[in-house]
């Protein structure tokens, strides 16, 4: 089931967009509901799907035990499907219940080459979320 | 017939240099061409721009509220999780900590160390570990 | 009845193969394979290394079967390849995916577009050296453009009966893109040069991007009347995307239609190249020079990036240049991952595929200007 086109307009990542461009992103995200405890992302494994949280908490972990933890509606986590070598770096499990987006790195691929301005303000926004947790990439 | 007698003789020199030059030329002035459109269309429309600026300014931004934690969990619980972090040493995993916590018989680890998360009594040491906030309590 | 079953037998493909048939049998199930487990532009391997394998099935010449038979189905499909059809079409559904707003913020980058096109020309003299006659070497020229349609376009016009080979050459080394280029970009560019950044491009009105098609189409097809069929395609498909009043129209173009041009050219394109045509020393060489038409395209993109480095203040990253041959999106994405591996944080996307769609027009002008030089 896609998801709505005003749900996504709330989000920071996406406030510039146009309606139609909206309406064709709202088709290939999905919403998800998650759990606490439910692991999202494993570190190590191929970096497939990218998410977006809506609501809830979550807990990314590194490697050598360390974390950082995100709880604002909009943050993204499985940035290493826009990053080589594609990888998840961390491991992002839900501190509580909420609900998430998610979108097949692929398609997003997809979607970025065919809208590239936009494609380009979304990747320069990515791009500062990336540098602020630079140092957990190591 | 081969090599350089055999471009020679088809015009092959000429057929290069005129066909690179046309093709650069035609590129050049197609990108010069666009570098100045849309100085022409803000020329056109240079009225309607001041309009959307003013209507821009008059606009007030919604502030986004900091919600209220309502804790619901007891005193008991914060010095449980108080202890294993002194277990542990500081400043500690958080990964681990839910771990040992969930070890330790913790009801529902994740939301509860979000909780104190919420509360400021877990703080990030922004290098990926975390330490107990012994300024503040419940 | 055994006279029968025997006349029937000796009409067999088992009876009638032939061990060229046989070769390209296999080259079918190459790039079936290719496209489909390797996932190498599957788009375009599946239906040609399918269309191959139909092709090449042995049947009795006569019967009305083969592509090159008249009244047969192959042969009508055929026609559109030969009359410039089909690549029209996919240029229409081409310039309706298009987004030329990363170009239009970034008018400059069009210049390395303008320059993998030098491939095309140094590939002229090659092919002119190795012996081919004009039209042969100008058919076989197109390929360094990297754009399957166009490559298939100029040949029906100037060498149909090389049609088979280059088709072949010209998709085969766009899916092997990702083995070509990047040695090719990491030999030509230096680390420090690697990890140059891209400032961030403007805002491009909806306006501009309305009236681009129009004034590309004018100000290149003045120049190059000759690259209307392919040019005029694509910038309608591209206008019937951004003027937001055609929306059925340009996913129409950007859907089904382009797929049925794709799903057909590759097809026929496949079946056309029958083994006692496609086996020769001819194809070798096409081959060859196809290499080398992608090699000189890449680099000279790169070095000119890097010449240009030398006049503006603003650097370009000089890999942008590898992109600028029009293989869309195959050498934007090798260029952003070649990025990506220097520096995690440096996003080239959206400046590659800039590149990219300027050498889309350039190579159809470049196809056009051969074109001219090559009527009489």
């Amino acid at each position: 089931m896609a998801t709505n086109v005003e749900t996504l307009g709330s989000l920071e990542l996406f406030k510039e967009m146009e309606y139609e461009a909206l309406e064709d992103l709202a088709q290939i995200m999905q919403p998800l509901k998650v759990t606490e405890g439910e692991v999202l992302t494993l570190r190590g494994k191929q970096a497939q799907i990218f998410f977006i949280i809506l609501s809830g908490n979550f807990m990314v972990s590194f490697s050598h035990d360390r974390a950082l933890t995100l709880h604002n509606r909009g943050a993204l986590m499985g940035l290493s499907t826009v990053i080589t070598p594609f990888l998840y770096t961390g491991t992002v499990t839900a501190l509580t219940d909420g609900e998430v987006l998610s979108m097949p790195g692929s398609t997003f691929w997809d979607f970025l080459q065919n809208n590239s301005a936009l494609g380009d303000k979304i990747l320069q926004k990515i791009k500062s979320m990336i540098l602020e947790r630079k140092n957990f990439f190591i | 017939m081969y090599g350089l007698e055999a471009i020679s003789n088809h015009n092959g020199w000429a057929m290069a240099v005129v066909g690179i030059s046309i093709v650069f030329s035609g590129l050049l002035v197609l990108s010069f061409a666009i570098s100045q459109l849309h100085k022409f269309i803000d020329l056109w429309e240079n009225r309607k721009a001041h309009l959307q600026n003013m209507k821009e300014l008059l606009q007030t931004k919604v502030k986004e509220e900091k919600p209220d934690y309502n804790f619901s969990f007891s005193r008991d619980v914060e010095e449980s999780v108080h202890l294993i972090t002194k277990r542990m040493g500081e400043p500690f995993s958080l990964p681990r900590l839910i771990d040992i916590s969930k070890k330790f018989g913790l009801a529902t680890p994740h939301s509860t160390i979000n909780e104190l998360i919420k509360a400021d009594l877990i703080i990030p040491d922004g290098k990926g570990y975390f330490y107990w906030n012994t300024k503040k309590t419940l | 009845m055994l006279d029968l079953l025997f006349q029937f037998l000796i009409n067999t493909g088992y009876y009638l193969a032939d061990y060229r048939q046989l070769i390209m049998l296999f080259f079918g199930c190459v790039f079936v394979y290719l496209g489909t487990a390797k996932k190498y532009e599957p788009l375009l391997l599946v239906p040609i290394g399918f269309g191959i394998l139909i092709g090449n099935v042995p049947f009795f010449k006569g019967f009305g079967i083969g592509i090159y038979e008249d009244n047969s189905v192959l042969h009508y499909l055929y026609f559109g390849v030969t009359t410039g059809l089909y690549p029209s079409i996919v240029f229409l559904g081409l310039g309706a995916m298009t987004d030329f707003s990363s170009l239009l913020a970034r008018p400059k980058l069009m210049l390395l577009g303008a320059a993998a096109q030098i491939g095309i020309f140094f590939t002229l003299l090659g092919a002119l050296a190795a012996g081919f006659m004009p039209r042969e070497a100008a058919s076989i020229a197109i390929i360094g453009g990297a754009d399957g349609p166009t490559s298939i376009f100029l040949t029906a016009k100037l060498a149909p009966e090389l049609i088979g080979p280059i088709a072949i050459a010209a998709y085969s080394y766009m899916a092997l893109i990702p083995i070509i280029q990047p040695p090719i970009m990491k030999l030509l560019t230096t680390r420090h040069e690697r990890l140059i950044r891209m400032p961030e491009p403007r805002d491009v009105s909806k306006k501009e991007l309305i009236i681009f098609p129009v004034v590309a189409l004018l100000l290149c097809c003045f120049l190059a009347p000759t690259a209307l069929p392919l040019l005029g395609m694509l910038f309608l498909g591209n206008l019937l995307k951004e003027c937001s009043v055609t929306d059925r129209l340009a996913k129409t173009a950007s859907t089904s239609l382009i797929d049925i041009a794709t799903i057909l050219l590759g097809v026929t394109v496949g079946a056309s190249t029958q083994g006692d045509v496609f086996l020769t020393p001819k194809s070798v060489g096409i081959f060859c020079l196809g290499a080398f038409a992608f090699s000189i395209a890449t680099a000279s993109g790169i070095i000119f990036a890097k010449i240009m480095n030398f006049f503006i203040k603003e650097k370009i990253n000089p890999l942008l240049g590898a992109s600028g041959v029009s293989a869309v999106p195959g050498s934007a994405r090798e260029v952003h991952l070649m990025g990506l591996k220097e520096d995690p944080t440096n996003f080239l996307l959206m400046h590659a595929m800039a590149c990219n769609s300027s050498g889309v027009i350039g190579s159809a002008i470049g196809a056009g200007v051969l074109w001219s030089f090559m009527v009489k």
